[in-house]
């Protein structure tokens, strides 16, 4: 029971993160409904039909959609189709965590010398993350029902429960996903990179073939495509496809399975498939590179590897959604109720809606790039990095400043490359998007970002070990608020809470009071960053 | 002679005693000064300290006369530091390790990065992740000495060392000597302490117990003597005399650390038989222990 209770406490960050994340996101997509469907059903019948035109535009995105005049499509649609991934990256993180983070931390070594044996040891691991995903889940499905009944539309219990069932089994299978791949790497953070992508494969997948590219029976091998076939919460012709759950279970089982046993057949610290490492010339000077010893630049250099796969990764998102742009823009401009919308709000030209998709999810996603680059920064204080700087002779304000400076530098050549594509990509499509609007557009991600990267500094300078978390509910917070606040008519400064918000739409128009407030934010975070690391003990 | 770290009442509470408290603290310039303690004594607190990495709650400390906190970049172009605790860098390779803090430094001669690292035999091309513990040890020794600093702060730096790089180390801190520099080394291990050092502070749960030139402690100050009597009774009485501490009685024999003038044991002992008596200067060790029993 002590090693279940420890495997369980594992999770417990990742247990508050996704409780709270899913609550918020079932409740006011299910409050979202209300308020948007009206009463009656001849409002609602418009509702859906209007939804349904635009979201078979966005499957790409979200599953399919069906029956969105109730709540109970509606949510399988809006709410659930979204959380899957989430999910699913939190499962990795979590996967990885335990096969491999724990390791690297000698964790595993200390209980395997205890006498635990291994398959015991990733048992528990795992059993560990089933408890706190059964729990993430009961708060996700339980806070949506009341809401549901709340605004008299409940929804079934039933239904609830073999939702419930489908998101543990696409968990359990994304789960065992990175617990394999962290028995062939040794670190990690390789674990957690590679099992990322080959959760956004999987996930290209299922939404290729949601969008009619033609991959054949591809699609099946997509833990997404076997989740989506189950939709017990329609209230007509919903239910479970008892085939595609059996499959989730079963892959999950023999990921799970398999992973026991590589795990018992490698050596501790070690991966399952040595690649026979080359070894390197003697060395015992320096390294040459010239970038490594300049103010900046070494920061960046150090993050090569991770900055290519950032750029290219990003760059093909790019040319995927610039490649669906025209299909996507001339079926939303098909909705008479969205082109009224998209009027109001001075998009509609092709070029603006390539902002709004492109950018709107770029910003999302160098969020997280600079979430990730924060995570690095109070890694360095408790791993010792900090000290070995200060030690060199870096004074602490250098180091606040390098950092952002060298995360401004590494969205800002992420953001270039990727922009570049979207507008060649864009051109090959016959859209033109003006130069400089892409250039001023681009630049202007950069104060986002500045803004992170302040924020992150002040919040390592202050609670380093919670810097992540908190940072992370800024940025949920801000794509909530900038999801639902024309929904739910919230007053404008509420909308300017979400620092996506404040970024605008400057491939249509610009907004100097937005760019202003991000970079005054990062400004603000700097300095309290700044005052924050003159005063706070390092590695104490 | 100047003073290359001096402290005045240096104290870090972190509360529930523990920390370091009231230190005054004088090392000289080109002294080699032991710092022991057992764990927990604030040995490692005292050197952060000294590297301005954590503030005081209160006193001062300079390095050459800069204060250790508010000029402490000043200050950390004078030292070479190894910490207590080996920072981690993953995976990256010797070579980038070295190169990315030599360009913070910004005084490192590549050409003596080679010399100290083939003098400790440490192999640059490979990733950090790969080198063993007393690797690690060895690139830390290597930042610490590259730079050929005015002052070496040592936290622990044999640790992890296999003898004939202990040997090696030793060598470095004899060179560094050797050219005027000063160092301030704590360790656990006494013997090697009382090879390289002139003098030695032993602190105790966060204070300053003794100070002093090694060749003091070592000296007359205390005596290991052990003797044996023929009459086992009389054990008892030569047991109380004061000055004797660590007694051990094990039947007609007496053992333990006498300090201060003979005549109060010789005149215990006087009217007794005494079969053997032996008294030798006691080792570092035995001192250090003394402070703790």
């Amino acid at each position: 029971m002590t090693l279940l209770r420890l495997a369980i406490r594992q999770h417990r960050t990742g247990l508050v993160v996704m409780s709270v994340l899913s609550v918020v996101a079932g409740a006011l997509n299910a409050a979202a409904f209300e308020q948007l469907a009206g009463t009656t059903p001849a409002e609602r019948a418009l509702f859906g039909q209007q939804m349904e035109l635009l979201g078979r535009q966005l499957s790409y995105m979200l599953p399919d959609p069906v029956q969105l005049d109730t709540m109970g499509g509606y949510l399988t649609w809006r709410a659930f189709g979204a959380l899957a991934l989430i999910f699913a990256i939190w499962a990795i993180l979590a996967s990885t965590g335990a096969g491999r983070g724990e390791e690297e931390r000698g964790l595993t070594e200390l209980w395997l010398a205890a006498g635990v044996s291994r398959l015991r040891w990733l048992v528990t691991r795992t059993a560990g993350f089933v408890a706190v995903a059964v729990v993430v889940l009961i708060v996700t499905l339980g806070s949506t029902a009341l809401v549901c009944a709340a605004v008299n539309d409940p929804l079934p219990v039933g239904g609830l429960l073999l939702e419930g069932l489908g998101l543990l089994g696409l968990m359990l299978v994304t789960f065992g996903v990175g617990l394999a791949v962290a028995q062939l790497v040794v670190t990690r953070r390789a674990a957690a990179s590679i099992g990322a992508i080959v959760i956004v494969v999987l996930y290209v997948l299922n939404s290729a073939s949601r969008s009619g590219v033609a991959i054949g029976g591809l699609s099946n091998l997509s833990p997404f495509a076997l989740f989506d076939r189950s939709k017990p919460l329609l209230p007509q012709g919903g239910g479970v496809d008892v085939g595609a759950t059996v499959a989730l279970y079963a892959a999950a089982l023999a990921l799970i399975v398999a992973s026991v046993a590589a795990f018992g057949r490698r050596d501790v610290g070690g991966g399952l498939v040595s690649p026979g490492t080359k070894r390197a010339r003697s060395a015992w000077r320096p390294s040459p590179d010239p970038l490594l010893r300049m103010p900046v630049l070494g920061m960046v250099d150090q993050q090569r590897w991770w900055l290519i796969g950032w750029t290219i990764a990003l760059a093909l998102l790019g040319y995927f959604l610039a490649s669906l742009g025209r299909a996507i823009v001339d079926g939303m401009m098909a909705i008479p109720s969205l082109r009224v919308y998209f009027d109001r709000l001075g998009i509609n030209a092709y070029s603006d809606f390539i902002g709004v998709l492109w950018f709107g999810t770029f910003l999302f996603i160098i969020s997280g790039l600079a979430i990730a680059q924060v995570n690095g920064w109070a890694a360095d204080d408790g791993e010792g990095r900090l000290e070995a700087m200060l030690a060199a002779g870096a004074s602490r304000s250098r180091v606040i400043v390098e950092r952002i400076a060298a995360l401004l530098v590494i969205a800002g050549v992420v953001a270039a490359v990727s922009s570049a594509v979207v507008f060649y990509g864009a051109r090959a499509l016959d859209i033109v998007v003006p130069g400089d609007r892409m250039v001023a557009a681009t630049v202007d991600v950069l104060p986002v970002v500045f803004a992170f990267g302040g924020l992150g500094a002040a919040l390592v300078g202050w609670r380093p070990r919670s810097a992540v978390v908190l940072l992370g509910a800024v940025a949920v917070v801000s794509y909530f608020v900038q999801q639902f606040y024309a929904i739910f008519q919230w007053p404008d400064w509420v909308g300017h809470l979400s620092i996506y918000q404040l970024y605008g739409m400057p491939l249509s128009r610009d907004d100097w009071g937005g760019i202003a407030t991000l970079v005054a934010i990062g400004l603000a975070g700097t300095a309290v960053a700044l005052g924050a690391m003159r005063r706070r003990d390092v590695g104490a | 002679m100047t003073d290359a770290i001096e402290t005045k009442g240096l104290t870090k509470d972190y509360g529930s005693g523990r920390g370091i408290f009231e230190l005054d603290l004088t090392v000289n310039e080109g002294q080699v000064f032991g710092y022991l303690g057992p764990n927990g004594a604030g040995k490692t607190t005292t050197i952060k300290l000294l590297m301005g990495t954590i503030h005081a709650t209160r006193g001062s400390a300079t390095v050459f006369g800069l204060d250790a906190d508010r000029d402490a970049v000043a200050v950390k172009k004078k030292v070479g530091y190894v910490p207590g605790e080996l920072p981690q860098f993953g995976g990256w390779r010797g070579t980038e390790i070295v190169a990315y803090l030599a360009g913070i430094r910004g005084d490192v001669d590549d050409a003596e990065v080679e010399r100290v690292a083939k003098r400790l035999d440490l192999d640059l091309s490979r990733k950090y992740r790969e080198y063993s513990h007393g690797n690690k040890q060895k690139l830390a020794l290597l930042m610490a000495f590259a730079h050929k600093p005015a002052l070496l702060i040592l936290d622990e730096p044999t640790s992890g060392l296999d003898p004939l790089h202990q040997q090696e180390f030793y060598g470095l801190v004899r060179d560094a000597r050797a050219r005027g520099a000063t160092i301030f080394v704590s360790s656990h291990v006494l013997s090697e302490v009382e090879q390289i050092c002139d003098r030695v502070g032993i602190v105790r749960e966060g204070h300053l117990v003794t100070v002093g030139p090694i060749a003091e402690l070592l000296g007359a100050k205390a005596h290991r003597i052990e003797i044996e009597l023929a009459d086992p009774s009389a054990a008892v009485l030569v047991a109380r005399v004061p000055g004797l501490e660590q007694v051990q009685i094990e039947g007609a024999r007496v053992s333990g650390l006498y300090r201060g003038a003979f005549d109060p044991l010789l005149a215990a002992l006087s009217g007794q038989r005494v079969v053997s008596f032996v008294s030798r200067e006691p080792s570092l060790e035995e001192i250090f222990l003394s402070y703790y029993r």
